[in-house]
């Protein structure tokens, strides 16, 4: 194989691509432990549900924004009864808790969807004005990946935004670091972790809707992705919203130059890189990081 | 006061009197079992009910998830798989390799991630066994045989201490029996000794424990090791009664169910995994074949399980038990 600059920047960007629909998921897995202290297993559950929520709608309406938008609301709206009346029970007790429910609810809905839709992938059409690449030089990106990654920075400036300059964002960040406070403060903390659990399981439904039009949305693709959720929050340091943009990037990279110099070890590689990073820095690259 | 002492320490002992009686009526069930129900049934319990004894050991009364068990299974398993058929190792030599396997693993996983928080060490060991997965399935494809797993392995037969056919479904029973059977004792041996009281401890109050003391973190690491041990020992049985290596003891489900079983039976007991194991099993041979969403109920039993009984089948029996008992206690003295 000729190595030159091109291929590895277009390997590059196509990582760049991959590490996005990564971050998007760290992101709102990171969310939820900040503030709920909840390692949710059923991450990867929520975006194979976004995935499949964008496939019914852009199948019914044709309308691919429509499809991402309702990825989001309608994952979010599951996120929000499933922690209502599923987790919320669970709080004061062994925090192992929420880990196992959560493991039963994946296991229960990935099987509930096999049922509906079957075990053939069902992919998403990609929109006419998304097909074709662009050509920059001799390097040659297709438009799809160039909207991923502009999206996945379109959600961490709203995201920046919300935690830092609005009300509801700012009480987010104050339950996260103090939830007794703010309670007596006279703030209904309990709705508070609602809401950022439905927030957190909306970005996992957003990635989903997002690659549904790449990967084929299949109901037992959650519980892979989830692992490597895990692979990337664990190698940013658990909690720290910076280290999983970063352990997303990470994660992108090697999973897309593996796949080039060594297919075979392609799936094996983020686990490696995980424990290489956790024997030289034990609590993760941003571990440690009290805010969210 | 001095009462008090001398009451709890009676109560002490009658609890360990009882829970040895439990063992041993345990056993005698099993070896009469393979005559009630099915043969392969009751071994299939048997080298689960070993695995989630030793997952438990780690779960219940260290107050350690492991989220990744399947890799002590699975490398138990492909360890006697691959020690039998290209090394040409006995049954014993293979079994062997298993558990040198899984206390290995154990040691790896404990150096990198044992001094971490519950569910960071979860999530860890799931991503550790998740790579297991995913080697045996296509760089390692030359040995493990990939997603058809380990194959192509001669007929298994014992020859020391005297010649035991492992094709026959019996003498394969008895040899699991005598096997699972010497690791339960071990294992309670282990859990009744003062190491085991200090992993009790341990999952009480860590803070406590550590201003006792105790090197913690060490015995966190020793318990995690005899947990590897006797998980990675099941996976060889389990290769032994197949007679072949599936993937599938690699998977994260495998990790996930062995949990469900531990905690179906009640994680705070001793016995209770196997018990969990043995009505998991037997629902799943009755039922699955007429069950076309099996996964869906396992799903939803887990869910009402966390959220209604926790304590398992055997931990709410025993709390009924003992509460049945200190009224009664409480009756007596005040006649």
């Amino acid at each position: 194989m000729e190595l030159n600059s091109t291929l590895l920047i277009n390997q590059m960007l196509f990582g760049l691509a991959l590490g996005a629909v990564y971050i998007l998921m760290a992101c709102g897995l990171t969310i939820i432990f900040g503030l709920l202290d909840v390692v949710n297993f059923a991450h990867g559950t929520f975006y194979m549900l976004g995935a499949f929520a964008t496939f019914v709608i852009v199948s019914l309406f044709g309308n691919f924004w429509l499809g991402l938008a309702s990825a989001v609301i309608i994952v979010g709206l599951v996120g929000w009864v499933t922690e209502t009346y599923l987790i919320k029970p669970l709080y004061g007790k062994d925090p192992l808790y929420p880990l196992m429910l959560t493991f039963g609810f994946s296991v229960a809905v990935t099987d509930l969807m096999r049922g509906v839709f079957g075990t053939v992938g069902q992919i998403v059409p990609l929109p006419q004005f998304f097909s074709g690449s662009l050509m920059w030089g001799g390097i040659f990106i297709p438009k799809y990946r160039v909207f991923i990654i502009l999206l996945m920075l379109a959600v961490l400036i709203f995201l920046w935004y919300f935690f830092k300059k609005t009300n509801l964002g700012m009480i987010i960040r104050a339950a996260t670091r103090d939830s007794l406070m703010v309670q007596t403060l006279g703030i209904d903390v309990p709705r508070i972790w609602t809401f950022g659990f439905a927030l957190g399981v909306g970005l996992a439904g957003l990635a989903g809707g997002v690659n549904s039009t790449i990967q084929s949305a299949l109901p037992d693709m959650g519980v892979e992705i989830t692992i490597e959720c895990f692979v990337v929050v664990v190698i940013g340091g658990l909690g720290s919203l910076g280290g999983a943009i970063l352990g997303g990037l990470i994660i992108g990279q090697v999973i897309s130059f593996v796949s080039l110099f060594a297919s075979d070890w392609s799936n094996v590689a983020i686990f490696i890189t995980m424990l290489l990073i956790l024997l030289v820095r034990t609590r993760g690259l941003f571990g440690e990081a009290g805010r969210l | 006061m001095q009462v008090g002492k001398m009451k709890a320490n009676k109560e002490n002992t009658s609890n360990t009197r009882t829970r040895s009686r439990v063992i041993w009526v345990t056993l005698a069930v099993f070896l009469i079992a393979p005559h009630i129900i099915s043969t392969p049934l009751t071994t299939e319990i048997l080298i689960f009910g070993l695995f989630a004894l030793g997952f438990n050991l780690l779960l219940g009364y260290t107050g350690i998830l492991s989220f990744g068990h399947a890799a002590y299974f699975g490398i138990g398993c492909y360890g006697c798989g691959i020690a039998v058929r290209d090394f040409g190792f006995s049954i014993w030599g293979g079994l062997l390799v298993s558990i040198i396997m899984g206390i290995l693993l154990a040691a790896v996983i404990g150096a990198i991630a044992i001094k971490k928080k519950g569910v960071y060490f979860a999530m860890i060991s799931m991503a550790v066994a998740q790579m297991f997965y995913f080697m045996a399935l296509s760089p390692l494809k030359k040995w493990t045989g990939g997603e058809d797993g380990l194959k192509f392995i001669p007929k298994l037969s014992l020859t020391f201490p005297f010649h035991v056919d492992l094709q026959s479904s019996f003498p394969l029973y008895y040899f699991v029996y005598f096997v699972v059977g010497i690791s339960i004792l071990v294992i309670w041996r282990i859990l009744n000794s003062p190491f085991g009281r200090l992993l009790q401890a341990i999952r009480e109050n860590e803070e406590r424990t550590i201003a006792s003391g105790y090197n913690v973190t060490m015995a966190k690491f020793v318990s995690l090791i005899f947990s590897g041990l006797f998980s990675a020992l099941a996976g060889g049985l389990f290769f032994v009664y197949l007679g072949y290596g599936p993937l599938q003891t690699l998977f994260w489900l495998t990790s996930g169910t062995i949990l469900l079983m531990t905690i179906l039976g009640g994680m705070h007991t001793f016995i209770g995994p196997v018990v969990g194991v043995a009505v998991f099993l037997y629902a799943q041979n009755k039922l699955s074949w007429t069950m076309e969403r099996w996964e869906l109920v396992v799903g939803i039993l887990f869910m009402a399980l966390i959220l209604i009984f926790p304590e398992g089948i055997v931990g709410t029996i025993k709390v009924k038990y003992l509460a049945r008992k200190t009224a009664a206690q409480e009756v007596g003295e005040a006649e």
